[in-house]
């Protein structure tokens, strides 16, 4: 049946928590943070092809004050670490994290080196994984989508 | 070619440039007689560790003949002279191997590690490295960054 | 040389700044505005693939060069075979030169795109971003069809190609080439019709001659500054002496020169693409002598340095073997290690916004510099 607008207001209950996390779910503002190869796959979800912000994740915003969601793109070295957590310190609650990329889950290539941390989450706390090296846009999209619903409770297989 | 300079050997390699051979005595001499000859372009510094000595390789291009040579120095106490007054790429690329290596360019004027943390222990590509010894990293209130090997010091 | 003065402030960018192309750090010291010195700080994405090829196969080596200048992997590739394969004894085809010449040449028009649209995004501009990652996507949806990856392909190895070029990808280059001239024309103009654009590139940044020589600065950039040297003209590798391109050359060695150079180079690519895939012989697109069951047991012996030119610069892979299945020593010439080296001597005495803007022509990418 097509719906007919009646132009009469409509009534939805719901519970204030509930409306919150709609809405926090659909607005994720994502920091620029690119690290390595992976950023540039970021910088392609981001552009035309595969755009973001149909799901909400709009703009990116270059401060860590004004953003919400921080996608981990590329290695994480031990001598960035310290940054990547005063970072996400920096953020304002609530925040979520994306880690990008094999060797931000688990080090990838990189993992007999000296100089690469084994996965961000010894640094941050992270929400969703993404693997790949890189990861494709669709996929990177596919886990903001997971985070979403994440946010909203809604359980993923 | 000719130079000035006495030297060890001369060979073609497997890549068709030219190998020069020199003693670490007669290296600075040959390198200047090099740069006056018109090689203008450093191309590259490379440590080879062959474990009791430490070889230097240095690859030379002239931009306006396109010739190419190769000089090899070898060195015991790691120590080799600095060509930072002929070439001014050449800074870059012994503070590259001083931090990898550990070759000590004697007479470079800002030796510091170009990639890892001052303090840390250790040359990464040398041959006796041991990689079970984890290092960490963590950065003070001003910036800069710490080696430690304490595991909650650092990530 | 200048006293340091009390009055400076020292302030430090990066690691993570929108506008350093990845994690360079800037520590610099300024006068108001003046930017009085400047020290780059790098290292922040050391990730020892130096020591880590060391503990590899010679073939297995590969991955770790597409991650080096992540935005064109296939010219990473083509510098590692080139040294690799004479250093191993292994000879390849005709026809996967080609198709590795085409690969290269697609992989540097990539590059360079991502360029112009940092580039732009560096100077205020969002849209030339979008319209440089639309034909990325073209040339990505090409890197897909012949590799099954999209940006670390990882397509080439040993004694030749993994898969065979379709007749598909050919038709897809095919395409590209004759609709990509009008769509870099619209890139172009959106850029160079845009006063803001002119004024913030032109005469900024001047590299003279000398100094770009002695800094080892390669590539583009050493064009701009006026001097004719591209790798594929001064040391052919590959079949570029079979086709016939122009070295774009700028005299002016300021950030506008960078930028022209830089998108004469992908004309020059496009028409070395068009040629090859006209050319293309026939012939196996693999190495018999190379196969996947003996590749563990390809054994290199003596030192070999093979010079390619990436999109960066003169790309050059230093290989010592020992005669073991792995190499002794790989060390490589990172062109972007050189070109950001000479950064302390262009941003002096220039405004922070200059700063910014200069930076951005020097094209760094930091999986090649660090490592």
């Amino acid at each position: 049946m097509v719906e007919v607008k009646t132009g009469d207001a409509g009534v939805i209950t719901t519970k204030l928590e509930e409306a919150m996390e709609w809405g926090r779910s659909n607005s994720l503002w994502p920091l620029t943070f690119g690290l390595a190869c992976c950023a540039i796959e970021m910088m392609a979800t981001q552009a035309s092809n595969l755009d973001i912000s149909r799901f909400g994740s709009e703009i990116f915003r270059n401060s860590p004050r004004q953003s919400d969601l921080m996608i981990v793109a590329g290695t994480v070295t031990k001598k960035m670490a310290p940054r990547v957590r005063r970072i996400y310190d920096e953020m304002p609650y609530p925040k979520y994290v994306i880690a990008m990329g094999a060797c931000v889950v688990q080090g990838g290539p990189y993992v007999e080196g000296y100089s690469v941390v084994l996965g961000v989450d010894r640094v941050v706390p992270v929400d969703v994984y993404v693997p790949g090296c890189p990861p494709t846009p669709e996929a990177l999209t596919y886990g903001i989508i997971t985070l979403q619903k994440k946010i909203r409770g809604e359980t993923e297989r | 070619m000719n130079y000035t300079v006495q030297v060890i050997g001369e060979s073609v390699g497997k890549d068709g440039r030219k190998i020069i051979k020199v003693t670490k005595e007669n290296f600075l001499d040959l390198m200047k007689d090099l740069r006056n000859q018109g090689f203008d372009h450093l191309s590259l510094i490379t440590g080879v560790d062959r474990k009791d000595f430490m070889e230097v390789v240095y690859h030379l291009h002239s931009m306006k003949t396109n010739e190419y040579v190769v000089v090899k120095v070898e060195t015991r106490d790691y120590k080799v002279p600095s060509v930072t007054g002929l070439w001014k790429s050449a800074d870059w690329d012994e503070r590259e191997q001083y931090d990898l290596l550990g070759i000590i360019f004697e007479g470079h004027p800002n030796l510091k590690r170009l990639f890892l943390p001052e303090n840390w222990v250790g040359h990464p590509l040398r041959k006796n490295y041991d990689m079970k010894k984890t290092q960490y990293i963590n950065m003070d209130e001003e910036g800069n960054d710490y080696a430690t090997f304490d595991e909650r010091g650092g990530w | 040389m200048v006293m340091p003065s009390s009055d400076w402030v020292e302030l430090n960018f990066g690691p993570q700044h929108p506008s350093m192309h990845g994690v360079l750090r800037l520590k610099a010291k300024l006068d108001g505005e003046i930017v009085k010195e400047i020290e780059p700080v790098i290292g922040y994405l050391h990730r020892n693939a130096e020591k880590i090829c060391e503990m590899t196969y010679f073939n297995d080596n590969l991955i770790y060069f597409d991650r080096m200048d992540y935005v064109g992997a296939m010219n990473m590739e083509v510098g590692y075979l080139e040294a690799a394969e004479k250093l191993l004894d292994i000879s390849i085809s005709e026809r996967v030169k080609w198709i590795r010449v085409i690969m290269a040449e697609l992989s540097r028009i990539a590059a360079h795109l991502v360029w112009a649209g940092a580039y732009g995004l560096d100077l205020g501009m969002l849209t030339p971003f979008f319209h440089c990652f639309i034909e990325r996507e073209k040339i990505l949806t090409i890197f897909t069809e012949v590799s099954g990856s999209r940006q670390e392909v990882n397509y080439m190895c040993v004694g030749g190609v993994y898969q065979d070029i379709t007749e598909k990808a050919i038709n897809e280059i095919e395409d590209f080439v004759r609709e990509f001239p009008k769509r870099l024309k619209d890139i172009f103009n959106m850029l160079m019709k845009n006063d803001i654009f002119l004024s913030r590139t032109k005469g900024i940044g001047i590299l003279d001659k000398e100094t770009a020589i002695s800094y080892g600065v390669t590539g583009p950039m050493l064009r701009a500054s006026g001097v004719e040297y591209d790798v594929r003209k001064a040391e052919p590798y590959l079949v570029y002496d079979q086709v016939n391109f122009d070295i774009p050359v700028s005299y002016k060695g300021d950030n506008l020169a960078r930028v022209l150079v830089r998108f004469e180079e992908m004309r020059q690519s496009l028409k070395i693409v068009e040629q090859a895939v006209k050319k293309i012989p026939d012939g196996p697109y693999f190495n018999p002598k190379a196969k996947k069951s003996l590749m563990i047991r390809m054994r290199g012996e003596g030192d070999v340095y093979a010079r390619t030119e990436s999109s960066k610069g003169e790309f050059g892979v230093y290989i010592v073997g020992d005669g073991g299945v792995k190499p002794y020593r790989v060390r490589v010439r990172s062109p972007t290690l050189r070109n950001l080296s000479v950064l302390p001597e262009l941003a002096k005495d220039v405004m922070i916004a200059d700063m910014i803007a200069i930076s951005g022509t020097l094209d760094l990418v930091f999986g090649e510099i660090d490592r």
